[in-house]
């Protein structure tokens, strides 16, 4: 990217975190994502946040509760319900990694309580190792939520930023072979994770980042990961060969070339650019980049999804640009140079400075 | 909300106070009011109707505000004796659905509805998932919660119709396809002795319909490794020929006429047969692919052909 157009990128980033007009009040209860993705974006294009943003660490802090043995974090609006069912795991991974993103040592030093976090995160474990993202008022897993890998991720990936690293560490907390069964159950046939047999990029790259922090890639066996490598690998768009000859396909689209979609027959999507490259590395660490076409893949970001009008990137050629896959197509180019640590999904100036790994 | 009276609640400020917060939002008076009663009454845990008819309005401006569905079940679960409540709570779910269909929250609160319901009926969930499907035919997490469905009902008489449709609709419909595996592998086999050769005749017409779709080639292999322990037999062989020219024909020289292969996954499914019997002719298979027929994954084949 040349120096402009990382200048509107980070325009486009910084202005989601700023006072937004109030028909995105729809959006109240995902601002820690929003102020995750903006920060990530700014921080991976080389302009680090912590200065600049310094001012908001108090309000990230005031989201951070202590209720009941557990703690995690709550949406902002509601926080002062002090109540057990306002917090969920997403807005605490993300509240977490904005707190490391600004540097708050002191936070995670001496303000963090990583016990009741860690109990918080035991509580949302159901009886088959997979989790719910919130509590009901009893401190039982919600009845009404959606236990998949995404939350699988999610939990393990707060355990791992509260300090959990051995096994023995994890299963302080949590069923680590119950959790471990729950994610190999969703490998489907053809390779890949989904639910229900219909694997999914996204899902995909919870599945393995689960299992890479939890250090049980193992389990995968080498017929596994055959698979997946060969599902993964065919996730990247092609237009050349005998590709062409899908006229009646509605969503084969010859611009896509290079593009990653996240399921069989559907268009590219830059989200999926991270999720399958992410999804790649864990399988194959030391030669995935050997392994797909990178130069295409940057080609597709950078002519097809990015904006360089207003900046950020889109979904696709189509629509406009948006936080989440701004975040994520500059995640994937970054990803490329090695400058995130994409398992955790946090850019390795933050790594290093937290020694995270 | 309008026909309750709420000026008892004791309301509860919104937000932290401080001055310097990130994607602050400018929120209306509507909204502060509304989301102060709500917290109000959460902390109180108050279990009443009017209680009930403030989650609806917040879920209706903020639909990702997860406590307000949970507190909104668990009043629902206190107070509603009566089935008649659950299903008009089904028809409220049913219009939040339709105008909210990628909210996340809609499928898992659905599948809690219905099984704590005393007889809950699938065809009352048909129309809204036909609809659901209708109007995004990928849509993942409808396909999701159908599956679901199927099993929590035991129910698969509507499935192959179902599956059929969209295969006809859209030949490339991946979750479909992977919706006729689901149902293949729950249907009980000794019953349909005949099944998986007309799947495989079905297949075979799908594919010659449109040979580069990769969605029938996995059901192809699907079958073949679930049910016929990955023998994959000459009629196999010979129907997948038919897609790759004369690429493998021993003899043809790059002088000759240029072969044609409509089908990059007919050619693939051969390179792996010939993998486990005759590693020159896959050697052959997977060099074509790289070199012609799937080049962006020239390295990707390069790999297979090392592992021969």
């Amino acid at each position: 990217m040349d120096d402009k157009s990382v200048g509107k990128h980070i325009k486009f980033c910084k202005r989601h975190l700023y006072l937004l007009p109030s028909h995105h009040q729809d959006k109240d209860p995902n601002r820690l994502a929003i102020a995750f993705y903006s920060l990530t974006g700014i921080e991976l294009l080389r302009k680090p946040v912590s200065d600049e943003f310094q001012y908001s660490v108090d309000w990230l802090r005031s989201c951070y509760l202590e209720i009941a043995d557990h703690s995690g974090f709550a949406i902002s609006s509601i926080r002062n319900a002090n109540d057990l069912t306002s917090l969920n795991l997403p807005n605490t991974l993300f509240g977490l990694v904005c707190l490391l993103l600004l540097k708050d040592h002191e936070f995670f030093e001496s303000k963090l309580n990583r016990t009741t976090l860690c109990e918080f995160v035991s509580s949302c474990q159901l009886p088959n190792g997979s989790f719910t993202s919130f509590l009901d008022k009893c401190g039982c897993p919600s009845k009404i939520d959606s236990h998949d890998l995404r939350f699988c991720y999610i939990a393990v990936s707060i355990l791992y930023l509260a300090g959990c690293r051995s096994e023995s560490d994890f299963a302080q907390y949590i069923d680590v072979s119950k959790l471990v069964q729950f994610i190999m159950a969703r490998q489907c046939s053809i390779g890949g994770f989904g639910e229900w047999n219909e694997p999914h990029g996204g899902y995909t790259s919870c599945a393995l980042s689960a299992l890479s922090l939890l250090g049980k890639i193992q389990a995968l066996s080498s017929l596994d990961r055959h698979n997946t490598l060969h599902w993964l690998v065919n996730r990247q768009i092609s237009n050349l060969g005998a590709s062409i000859e899908q006229e009646s396909n509605d969503d084969f689209d010859s611009d896509d070339s290079g593009g990653f979609n996240g399921r069989e027959n559907k268009l590219a999507d830059t989200c999926y650019a991270f999720w399958c490259l992410n999804s790649l590395s864990i399988i194959e660490p030391t030669q995935w980049r050997q392994l797909v076409d990178i130069s295409m893949i940057k080609d597709y970001l950078r002519n097809q999804t990015q904006n360089t009008v207003i900046g950020g990137f889109a979904k696709n050629d189509q629509d406009d640009p948006d936080i989440y896959h701004s975040a994520l197509g500059i995640a994937a180019l970054k990803l490329i140079e090695d400058e995130i640590n994409g398992v955790l999904c946090i850019p390795n100036s933050i790594i290093d400075d937290f020694e995270l790994l | 909300m309008d026909q309750y009276d709420y000026s008892d609640v004791q309301r509860v400020s919104v937000g932290s106070g401080l001055e310097n917060e990130l994607c602050a939002i400018m929120y209306t008076d509507e909204y502060k009011e509304l989301i102060s009663i709500f917290v109000g009454l959460l902390q109180q845990n108050e279990v009443s109707e009017r209680a009930f008819a403030v989650t609806t309005a917040v879920i209706e401006n903020a639909a990702a505000l997860y406590t307000a569905w949970n507190y909104r079940f668990e009043i629902g679960t206190a107070l509603f004796q009566d089935q008649d409540r659950w299903e008009k709570e089904l028809d409220w779910l049913d219009e939040f659905t339709l105008n909210n269909p990628k909210n996340y929250q809609i499928w898992s609160y659905r599948q809690a509805v219905i099984s704590q319901q005393q007889k809950p009926q699938f065809v009352r969930d048909l129309p809204i998932l036909d609809l659901m499907i209708e109007d995004d035919t990928k849509n993942y997490h409808v396909w999701s919660y159908r599956k679901w469905s199927v099993q929590f009902f035991k129910d698969w008489s509507h499935e192959l119709d179902f599956v059929n449709k969209y295969i006809d609709r859209d030949v490339y419909n991946n979750s479909a396809w992977t919706h006729r595996a689901f149902y293949l592998q729950n249907i009980d086999p000794t019953e349909h002795e005949s099944i998986f050769d007309a799947e495989i005749s079905y297949c075979f017409e799908k594919i010659s319909m449109a040979p580069q779709n990769v969605s029938p080639w996995n059901y192809l292999r699907f079958i073949y490794g679930s049910f016929k322990n990955n023998e994959f037999d000459a009629r196999l062989v010979e129907f997948a020929s038919s897609f790759i020219g004369t690429v493998l024909e021993v003899g043809t020289d790059s002088n000759s006429v240029a072969p044609h292969v409509r089908s990059s996954f007919a050619l693939e499914l051969l390179a792996d047969i010939y993998a486990k019997r005759d590693s020159n002719k896959a050697k052959i298979a997977y060099q074509a692919l790289a070199d012609t027929w799937d080049p962006i994954r020239k390295h990707y084949w390069n790999l297979r052909i090392k592992q021969l």
